[in-house]
């Protein structure tokens, strides 16, 4: 009876831990997410690295074995070392995952992923029309990117990261997006707005 | 109407036992297939669990690792087609609540954090926990918990289909039972009706007809052997009773005939006894006038006694004449008041006899009888009780009745010379006395007749006594 009660106790005396443990790893993440906002950047890296996963790359342009998957950042790096981070031993069908940054696009014709970070219209447009036609998904800041030709923009709504598909520029690229990232998005269509 | 009962009797019986063995199989297999489908269903339902889980965790890693949590409530929200998902939840990969389901859910109602993998069924719910994976990338944790409903709803509907099947298998066991009992219950319904036949009407002519050559076709067979025996006998027995009767009527008529001859005879005999008795008496009391002169004293006596005992003799005679009559005497019966029939006849006697004695007589009981014998049976126990007891110094006599079963007792009780007990029996012959005739004179019928006269109203007559003490006479006379 006694050792019962003991082993009880003991029990109590875990679950109450356990418990303790919870409220402090867990209540500062669930319950004041806002209080201590993570960068946008590093959200935005870990979206980009995350795309990896939810485009398919045409058959067409399969890389050979061992050959890299190349995440380009073209202009400025906004990221800091969390591109880096996120895609530390990450891999994508067995092709690990490399981040490199370009200043001038036609050395960033064999990404996969591509984040323009140019400010001025003209700039996006020639890079653009650049690339037009390679199987590389573009993603970018610029507010006009989406409608400009470019396929995935971020915005901030409500403090979160949010982006916007123009599925006419991931279609003319031989791009296909999963429907479960379609569905977190704000789809541009050719005949919508 | 007994009859009907008897026959559903047997036939209930048969259909009875026919339909509970078909009930008790019925339920049994019932029972085994529920318990089958109930383990079926769970492990069932447990895998139809885990494939919505891996479903909604596929359609989740989007929304977990673009950190949207309204895509993932969304991608939840899809599970309200199915009304038994009670709740559902996603949590990151750090264990942190990230979706749930219902929105409007308290997360009181959903596990803290993912407890387990894997499913299982608890008390009332099944729940589990799915791991949401992007090609081997653990994301986060899916929650699922249904309730039982659809399980209970399930052995609703088999419950329903099981009440059907058992009510339809019933009939038609209670119609295959109803037709096949009467295979066994038809000859032996047969067999009991022509028994009650039989026994309604006694008519032993009657046969069972054989349906079959099994033990009920043998019943019938030993049955009508018997009934052919019993005719045989019956047979016998009616004309060994023939002969019987005629026999007893023979007799009986011998006996009639036999009887009047001895009444003629006995009445004659007496009759014809006191002609030369009267001439005895009449000589002897000329002897006796006419001689007185030539007698001496000792003639004179010897006279005497033969003239007393001639007397005696036509006594005697005309008692046996009395008594004879009676025989052929019809009895007329009415209401006689004992009471005063008594007091007369105590007043009579007292006139005759030298004898004195205080006489009691307790109220009697009226009988319904003849009033002359009644007088003529009164006397003769009176004046027997008086002679008998006419040595005592304070002779008394007590006649009483009393209410008995159906009948009437009357007693007549004296404090005389009594008897033996051994002799009782003998009291009510003819010419049967106790005591010598020296003793107490008398002719010895008196208590034959009461004996025949009460025999002859249908009562009896008994005596008590004790030697020296005293004598009660019974007798008993039916109630009116």
């Amino acid at each position: 009876m006694q050792t019962l009660i003991r082993s009880l106790n003991h029990q109590i005396d875990n679950t109450v831990k356990y418990i303790l443990l919870l409220l402090i790893f867990v209540c500062p993440g669930t319950s004041w997410p806002q209080v201590n906002p993570v960068p946008s950047s590093e959200v935005k890296a870990v979206f980009l690295f995350n795309f990896a996963n939810f485009v398919d790359w045409p058959s067409t342009s399969l890389l050979s074995p061992g050959e890299p998957f190349i995440i380009g950042v073209l202009g400025e790096n906004p990221f800091g070392s969390y591109l880096e981070k996120s895609v530390l031993n990450e891999k994508k069908d067995g092709h690990p995952l490399v981040i490199k940054y370009f200043s001038n696009i036609e050395e960033a014709k064999n990404c996969r992923i591509l984040f323009i970070n140019l400010q001025s219209p003209e700039q996006l447009h020639h890079t653009l029309m650049a690339i037009k036609g390679l199987n590389i998904l573009t993603v970018s800041d610029a507010p006009e990117f989406a409608k400009s030709g470019g396929m995935i923009r971020f915005f901030i709504v409500n403090n979160k990261v949010r982006f916007q598909v123009n599925m006419e520029a991931v279609k003319d690229a031989n791009l296909v997006i999963s429907s479960k990232m379609l569905r977190l998005a704000e789809v541009l269509n050719s005949e919508g707005p | 109407m007994k009859q009907v009962t008897k026959e559903t009797s047997i036939q209930t019986k048969l259909m009875r036992v026919m339909l509970l063995t078909c009930a008790v199989i019925l339920m049994l297999t019932c029972i085994g297939y529920f318990g089958y489908e109930y383990f079926y269903f769970r492990a069932n339902y447990i895998s139809q669990l885990s494939n919505i889980g891996k479903i909604i965790a596929s359609n989740s890693t989007a929304a977990l690792v673009f950190d949207d949590h309204t895509a993932a409530d969304e991608i939840l929200t899809s599970l309200k087609t199915d009304p038994h998902i009670l709740a559902a939840a996603i949590y990151d990969k750090d264990g942190r609540l990230f979706a749930k389901y219902p929105p409007n859910l308290p997360d009181i109602d959903l596990p803290r954090a993912p407890a387990f993998k894997g499913y299982r069924s608890s008390s009332s719910n099944f729940e589990g926990f799915q791991p949401v994976m992007q090609e081997n990338k653990f994301l986060g944790t899916l929650y699922l918990r249904t309730d039982m409903r659809a399980m209970y709803q399930l052995f609703e509907f088999y419950s329903l289909i099981a009440v059907s099947v058992l009510s339809f298998s019933f009939l038609v066991a209670y119609l295959l039972s109803r037709r096949l009992q009467k295979g066994i219950s038809q000859p032996i319904l047969a067999l009991a009706e022509t028994s009650r036949i039989i026994s309604q009407r006694g008519d032993y002519s009657v046969r069972a007809i054989k349906h079959s050559d099994d033990e009920l076709g043998l019943l019938t067979d030993a049955f009508n052997q018997m009934l052919a025996q019993i005719e045989i006998q019956n047979l016998e027995i009616t004309s060994l009773n023939q002969k019987l009767e005629q026999k007893v009527s023979e007799r009986t008529f011998q006996l009639e005939e036999a009887n009047k001859e001895l009444e003629a005879f006995s009445y004659s005999v007496s009759h014809d006894l006191r002609a030369p008795l009267r001439i005895m008496n009449g000589y002897a009391s000329l002897l006796e006038e006419d001689y007185q002169n030539l007698l001496d004293n000792d003639g004179k006596k010897l006279i005497q006694q033969v003239k007393r005992s001639s007397v005696k003799m036509s006594l005697l005679i005309d008692d046996l004449l009395a008594f004879a009559k009676l025989g052929r005497k019809e009895i007329v019966k009415s209401s006689v008041n004992m009471n005063a029939l008594t007091k007369l006849v105590s007043i009579e006697i007292d006139k005759f006899t030298e004898h004195k004695a205080e006489i009691r007589i307790n109220a009697l009981l009226p009988a319904f009888a003849d009033p002359a014998l009644m007088e003529n049976v009164m006397t003769n126990l009176l004046s027997n009780a008086i002679k008998y007891s006419s040595k005592k110094a304070a002779p008394l006599i007590e006649i009483n009745s009393e209410q008995g079963n159906g009948e009437v007792i009357y007693s007549v009780k004296d404090n005389g010379a009594g008897f033996d007990m051994q002799y009782a029996d003998k009291l009510f012959g003819v010419f049967q006395r106790l005591h010598g005739s020296t003793e107490f004179i008398g002719t010895g019928i008196g208590l034959a007749t009461v004996h025949r006269i009460i025999t002859k109203h249908g009562g009896k007559v008994w005596a008590e006594g004790r030697e020296g003490i005293g004598a009660t006479f019974y007798f008993s006379l039916p109630e009116n």
